[in-house]
């Protein structure tokens, strides 16, 4: 720090003068300092210079890279994308494919088989027909003519060509069954049964001796 | 008119992804340059300024907005540099300036810089060579210095910001602003003095 004394007291000025951070009263002692003062003017140039070479610099640098991906490099970090679940899916089971496939094979035939199998059952494994079932009309009602016979059979025929007997005990003149005689079986057979002519609920007054009818042929 | 900071942090916070990727796009160079500045690799540098915009996306609950978005973000991303440059270990990084000595230009250098470069120079009159010695001086100074000295120059921040986003007093700013300079400038005068002797012709 040459010759002018009052250097020492100015070099570290001049790093904030160049950057316009000085007060106003201390700006003006510099400039004032910088007006008698040649070393510390060329000090001053080095430092303008020096400073517009970095940021120049650096620009330069920063000119040889490509941010044409950056912003879509961080947002993909930020929010991961998920792709559509039809995507994922396909992507899944081609990778299965691609890495399982005997794997992969085998275990479709298997599903494929239970379907085949399961099917039909679960197709079948309808509601049972009888009291409960709801499609279940009456569509004939076959009075049991003998009459001597103890029980009165009610044969009703079901939707699905099935047959069902009621075989109701009742006492001899006692047309509504009840009490801890009653007695009820119930039947059903295969294959449609033709209504009787006139379809009229005619309970039988059995004899007590007649032997109990079956659900024998119709 | 571009929309400002803070505003674009509010949509951030509100699920504007958009909003997020402007600041981004508005930021990314000069995050790269003081990423590039500290660390002088360019893939490292690219890494953590990556880093450093995931990091603030992250914590942008933390950000009170009582300091400008642009101060936070570059606390962020020096600190990520610092924490490479200390991982890497060794080099020498960790060696602090001696502050008391003064800058001690050799009179023949004063004003070698300015005289050879102008006080303004352009892109055009510089040589590559010369913007990669630049990286090289920066490697020279401590890191804390550095990243004063690059905030300053990349994105001209005061020595009141700069006070700011590295939690130092303004003092402190301003010393390590004046030796950083001083070593930077001795590294490119050395440079340039060399590089004339050797093409034997002044480069102006």
């Amino acid at each position: 720090m040459a010759g002018n004394p009052a250097c020492e007291r100015f070099v570290p000025m001049l790093s904030p003068y160049v950057d316009g951070e000085l007060t106003p009263a201390e700006r003006i002692n510099v400039e004032r300092h910088l007006g008698a003062c040649r070393d510390c003017t060329g000090r001053t140039a080095d430092l303008r210079a020096e400073s517009g070479l970095l940021r120049v610099g650096l620009d330069m640098a920063v000119d040889d890279v490509d941010f044409k991906d950056f912003a879509q490099k961080v947002m993909a970090r930020v929010t991961p994308e998920k792709p559509p679940l039809i995507e994922r899916m396909k992507l899944a089971l081609s990778e299965m494919f691609l890495y399982q496939r005997t794997a992969m094979i085998s275990s479709l035939a298997t599903a494929a088989v239970l379907v085949l199998v399961a099917l039909p059952l679960l197709m079948s494994d309808r509601a049972p027909v009888g009291y409960a079932a709801e499609r279940m009309t009456v569509k004939s009602i076959q009075p049991y003519q003998n009459a001597n016979a103890r029980v009165a059979p009610v044969v009703m025929e079901t939707d699905n060509g099935g047959t069902i007997i009621w075989l109701v005990d009742e006492e001899s003149g006692d047309t509504s069954s009840s009490g801890k005689d009653d007695e009820e079986l119930e039947e059903e057979i295969g294959g449609g049964m033709s209504p009787d002519g006139d379809g009229l609920k005619r309970p039988a007054r059995p004899g007590t001796d007649a032997p109990r009818p079956s659900g024998g042929p119709l | 008119m571009a929309t400002d900071d803070l505003t674009l942090v509010k949509r951030v916070r509100s699920g504007d992804q958009r909003a997020f990727k402007l600041l981004v796009e508005r930021y990314q160079r000069k995050v790269y340059a003081v990423a590039l500045g500290m660390l002088k690799d360019k893939e490292e540098a690219m890494d953590v300024s990556q880093e450093a915009f995931v990091k603030v996306y992250k914590y942008l609950d933390h950000f009170k907005g009582d300091s400008s978005f642009y101060t936070w973000l570059y606390r962020i991303t020096v600190n990520i540099c610092i924490d490479v440059i200390r991982k890497r270990g060794g080099g020498g990084e960790h060696v602090e300036f001696d502050e008391t000595q003064d800058m001690d230009l050799s009179e023949a250098r004063i004003g070698a810089l300015g005289s050879r470069l102008g006080t303004n120079p352009q892109k055009s009159a510089l040589r590559r060579e010369l913007a990669e010695k630049i990286q090289e001086a920066l490697a020279t100074v401590p890191e804390k210095h550095r990243a004063i000295l690059l905030l300053r120059e990349i994105e001209g921040m005061s020595y009141e910001d700069l006070a700011r986003t590295l939690d130092i007093p303004k003092g402190t700013v301003m010393s390590r602003l004046f030796h950083a300079r001083a070593k930077v400038q001795k590294i490119l005068s050395e440079y340039l003095e060399l590089d004339e002797a050797k093409s034997g012709v002044g480069n102006e």
